[in-house]
């Protein structure tokens, strides 16, 4: 019980610091600890698959996507160049909130077992019941979220690949190549075919 | 309610009554229509058309007398409306005496036009509009029920703005037209409450439903009396309406002599006498009707002493003598009154006709101080006119004295002493002027060729005696030829010959008159008259004598024609300033409605108006506006703004699922 | 029915804090001018949904809040991609990184 409110409270303190740092890179950081608490956080609700896929996908892939955007956009921003008098700036909350999270994980890993027990009424939907956590086919558990996913709710699936495709393309049209490389092409094109004329004439002669 | 239906005439098919009636439609709609191709030619279908009328009127003599005991007369049913309000058209002894004088003089009056009119350009829109009097005034008087008398009634005073205000380029012929037609609506207001209160107690308009039981209309039937009296009032120009009629002489003398004099005047005379069964019902009704009656005939001929242009006088004469024949059938003298209608007809028609050759003669100059001396110029408006004046004096022999003396005589028969009194002192003045006219204007030396101011005339006068320099510039004909002398000679002449004999029909004892309106009006037994009719006829020729006597000292002696000029200048600026002013009776009404309603009309028009009713369009384009530049501060274009009211409305999504989580 | 021994705390809490989560994001979004911000502050939204899917699905055992979480990370990577891409091209040429200054849609 006391796990919820510390949890609560390091993901209400690092909203906060999300959205009131002065640097986007902070506010990364920020949304970094914050993320690592939610996960730790699914894992008390027994969803590990959901836990793991939050940092892989939400810290891994979504933040290092911030982070590169803010590079892009931060080129000639004088704050850059500062990089030493960051550090120590950023390091003590930083590493505070490493240490909390590593606790928490440690701390929740191992108490996960006794923070819920199985209810013997509890059936979920997909017939799996509630059971420790690792245990296959329990509540929560990848097998049981795999089955659900792959048979239940496979049309949901399907549509989130195909969100994912529209988004790789939208992402390429936005942002992909600009329009004078393409009239430069046609052009490299037209001289192509210029020379090769050229060359065929002066074979002829 | 139940509804027996009575009839007035019997019942049937009469193809004549239909001639009678749209035939003067038909020319009208043809000389309206084809007036430019006709020109001078409508004149001979309009007054061709009036005279098949009348031909056919007196074809229908027959069935207009047929009696069948409860029945009398011919009664042609048209359309039903709805119950209660059936048309049809009804020609009985009193509606056919009234179709007789209306086609039999119309057809004079137009024959006389064709003359008068000769050179005037609109000459085929002055018929359409005459053939379309006498159409609406043959509603009138066929109409069954009070509905189609109203619309008769509206129709003449329709009539009668166009003809009035036929010159429209005179503004002050527009202006007398408009103040006729605004007096006649009152008139029509009048008799619509009439039909009001007729459709709330009897539930029918039909003339035959409402007399079978005048009583149905208690306790409203002296107000429904009032209220046909007022348009009667309104209509034959009886006092307090009657500035109008003066003011209508700015027409055409033949729309003088038809419509102000004849006919129109006389459908206030014809009301009354058609609604006698409801006026014998109500003793209060007769005495308001004889008493305004009598004042009317005293005032106008009083007016009439003091006026100088010819067509004004006569007009005078004609309210005092419609106040004669209202008398008459305001007492329940009925027969009486409508005898002196028929009469005054042809003498005042003669009377107008004959003044409008003396006008053309004298290239429209209308005052009788520059006449003079006309009994050489124009020899049969001189002998026809002297004709009519008698009658209408009263003289023996004559015409009017038959039926004038019927009507003072029927006073005293039915009670009432004061009004027998002031017709008879009326019939005096009324000797008196019309003999001033007469003299003024035919004897002695023509004064024509003196200035405007040596007999009198000044530049600036009242209304009352405004040289109506009659500028007819309505633009000439380009063949200027004259019309035939015979084309406005001979209906004056036929029509002072029956000045003279039209009287014959009426000889006490067992006249033909008599015999032929024997059903039409209800009896009345009668007591004893206090004086007799002999000793009302000695008084009323005494007044004759001392009226032309008067007249004649002051204008006729050889002394007063060779003084002429100077008496008449003398006269005019000694004249009493209350009758020139026309007892202010034109002032008083000016102060009470025209000028509160101007500055009605004012109020509206420029604080209301601008503040109110375009003040509510303002506001609506205001608000508009305002609300417009409220929904435009909202596109800020700034994303964190739209995302707030995002948020917002997610919020309300929120509250009210919340709210709504609650309740269960 | 919730079933409320299941979870380490009631169900109340977790609403509650996923709400203030919620709420702490939507102020992200309208206070703050940098674009990166305001999509970081949209994730911390997202999070917040997520959590409050799973609490709901622990206690009521029910595997659907799952399925929609996972479903709700997926588009939430979507959108962030496709938001950045956005912020890249809007603000590539332009000196400041500020949304207020990008109001074409204005009026």
């Amino acid at each position: 019980m006391i796990e919820f409110y510390i949890l609560a409270f390091v993901l209400i303190a690092s909203a906060i610091f999300v959205i009131i740092a002065s640097k986007p890179v902070y506010s990364v950081v920020g949304l970094l600890v914050h993320f690592a608490a939610l996960a730790i956080m699914f894992f008390s609700l027994a969803a590990e698959f959901l836990a793991v896929i939050q940092i892989i996908v939400y810290s891994g892939a979504i933040l290092m996507l911030f982070l590169f955007v803010i590079a892009l956009l931060s080129s000639g921003v004088a704050p850059f160049s500062l990089g030493s008098d960051r550090l120590p700036k950023i390091a003590v909350p930083a590493t505070l909130g490493v240490v909390v999270i590593l606790g928490f994980l440690i701390y929740g890993l191992a108490h996960i077992p006794a923070v819920f027990q199985p209810s013997p009424v509890a059936q979920s939907a997909s017939g799996s019941q509630a059971g420790p956590v690792g245990a296959a086919d329990v509540f929560g558990s990848v097998g049981d979220f795999g089955k659900a996913l792959f048979t239940t709710n496979l049309l949901p699936f399907e549509i989130t690949a195909f969100i994912l495709m529209v988004a790789v393309i939208g992402v390429i049209l936005l942002a992909g190549e600009s329009a004078p490389y393409v009239q430069s092409r046609r052009r490299a094109r037209i001289v192509e075919r210029e020379m090769r004329e050229a060359i065929m004439r002066a074979g002829e002669e | 309610m139940s509804l027996d239906v009575h009839q007035m005439g019997i019942p049937g098919s009469y193809p004549a009554l239909f001639v009678i009636w749209l035939l003067p439609l038909a020319g009208a709609i043809a000389c309206w229509a084809f007036g430019p191709q006709l020109k001078r030619y409508a004149g001979v279908l309009g007054s061709a058309v009036i005279g098949a009328a009348f031909i056919a009127a007196l074809v229908s003599w027959n069935i207009a007398t047929q009696d069948s005991g409860s029945q009398l007369g011919a009664e042609q049913h048209l359309f039903t409306w709805l119950q209660g309000f059936d048309f049809g058209l009804l020609l009985d002894p009193l509606s056919l005496i009234w179709v007789l004088i209306i086609t039999g003089v119309g057809f004079l009056i137009h024959l006389y036009s064709v003359g008068y009119m000769w050179n005037d350009n609109a000459i085929a829109r002055f018929f359409a509009y005459m053939n379309f009097f006498v159409f609406a005034m043959l509603t009138l008087v066929l109409s069954d029920n009070f509905v189609g008398l109203l619309v008769g009634w509206g129709l003449v005073g329709l009539a009668s703005y166009f003809l009035i205000g036929f010159w429209f380029f005179k503004p002050s012929a527009v202006a007398a037209a408009r103040k006729a037609f605004v007096l006649n609506v009152v008139g029509d207001v009048g008799i619509m409450f009439a039909i009001f209160i007729m459709i709330a107690k009897v539930g029918s308009v039909r003339f035959a439903d409402v007399f079978a039981n005048p009583h149905a209309l208690d306790p409203w039937l002296f107000w429904t009396c009032v209220f046909l009296f007022i348009g009667a009032a309104a209509k034959s120009a009886q006092l307090p309406l009657h500035t109008w009629l003066p003011d209508a002489m700015e027409g055409p003398t033949p729309v003088s002599a038809l419509i102000h004099a004849a006919t129109m005047v006389t459908a206030g005379v014809y009301l009354v006498a058609r609604c006698a069964p409801l006026w014998l019902a109500s003793h209060e009704a007769q005495i308001l009707v004889g008493t305004v009656g009598a004042l009317t005939a005293l005032a106008g001929a009083l007016l009439g002493i003091a006026q100088w242009d010819i067509k004004r006088i006569l007009a005078y004469s004609t309210m005092s003598q419609i106040g004669y024949m209202i008398m008459g059938v305001g007492v329940g003298a009925f027969s009486a009154g409508v005898a002196h209608f028929f009469t005054h007809a042809f003498f005042k028609a003669c009377l107008f006709l004959g003044s409008g050759i003396i006008i053309h003669e004298l290239s429209d100059e209308q005052d009788i101080r520059l006449m003079g001396g006309m009994r050489k110029r124009t020899p049969v408006a001189f002998w026809s006119m002297l004709s009519a004046v008698l009658a209408i004096s009263g003289a023996p022999f004559f015409s009017g004295y038959f039926s004038k003396d019927q009507v003072i005589y029927g006073d005293i028969e039915h009670g009432d002493l004061w009004l027998w009194a002031i017709g008879l002192l009326t019939a005096g003045i009324t000797a008196y002027y019309m003999f001033r006219l007469f003299f003024v204007t035919f004897m002695g030396t023509y004064r024509g060729d003196l200035k405007p101011a040596d007999v009198g005339i000044e530049t600036e006068v009242a209304a009352s005696t405004a040289a109506i320099k009659h500028e007819t510039s309505e633009p000439h004909a380009e063949d200027h030829t004259h019309a035939p002398a015979w084309l406005m000679a001979v209906p004056v002449a036929i029509l002072g010959f029956f000045s003279f004999a039209a009287g014959y029909v009426m000889l006490p004892g067992n006249s033909p008159w008599a015999h032929f309106f024997a059903h039409s009006f209800p009896l009345e037994r009668l007591p004893a008259s206090t004086i007799s009719e002999g000793v009302t006829t000695g008084i009323a020729i005494v007044m004759l004598i001392i009226g032309a006597g008067i007249a004649y000292w002051r204008y006729a002696t050889p002394e007063a024609l060779q003084n002429a000029p100077e008496r008449l200048k003398r006269e005019s600026e000694t004249l009493p300033a209350i009758l020139v002013r026309l007892f202010y009776w034109d002032d008083v009404i000016d102060w009470l409605f025209v000028k509160p309603s101007q500055k009605l009309g004012d109020f509206f028009g420029q604080w209301f108006d601008p503040h109110f009713v375009d003040g509510v369009v303002r506001e609506v384009v205001f608000s508009n506006r305002f609300l417009g530049t409220v929904v435009r501060s909202f596109q800020t274009g700034l994303l964190r703004a739209y995302a707030l009211i995002i948020v917002f409305g997610a919020a309300c999504f929120a509250v009210y699922y919340a709210l709504e989580g609650a309740m269960r | 029915m919730p079933h409320e021994s299941l979870l380490p705390v009631a169900l109340i809490n977790y609403i509650s804090l996923s709400l203030v989560i919620f709420l702490i994001g939507v102020a992200g979004v309208v206070l703050r001018r940098n674009p990166l911000i305001m999509l970081m502050s949209i994730e911390l939204m997202w999070n917040a949904a997520n959590l409050l899917f799973l609490a709901f699905a622990r206690a009521w055992l029910n595997n659907a809040g799952h399925i929609f979480a996972f479903l709700v990370i997926t588009v939430a990577a979507a959108e962030a991609a496709i938001g950045l891409a956005i912020v890249v091209v809007v603000f590539r040429s332009r000196e400041n990184v500020d949304v207020d200054e990008v109001a074409i849609l204005k009026g």
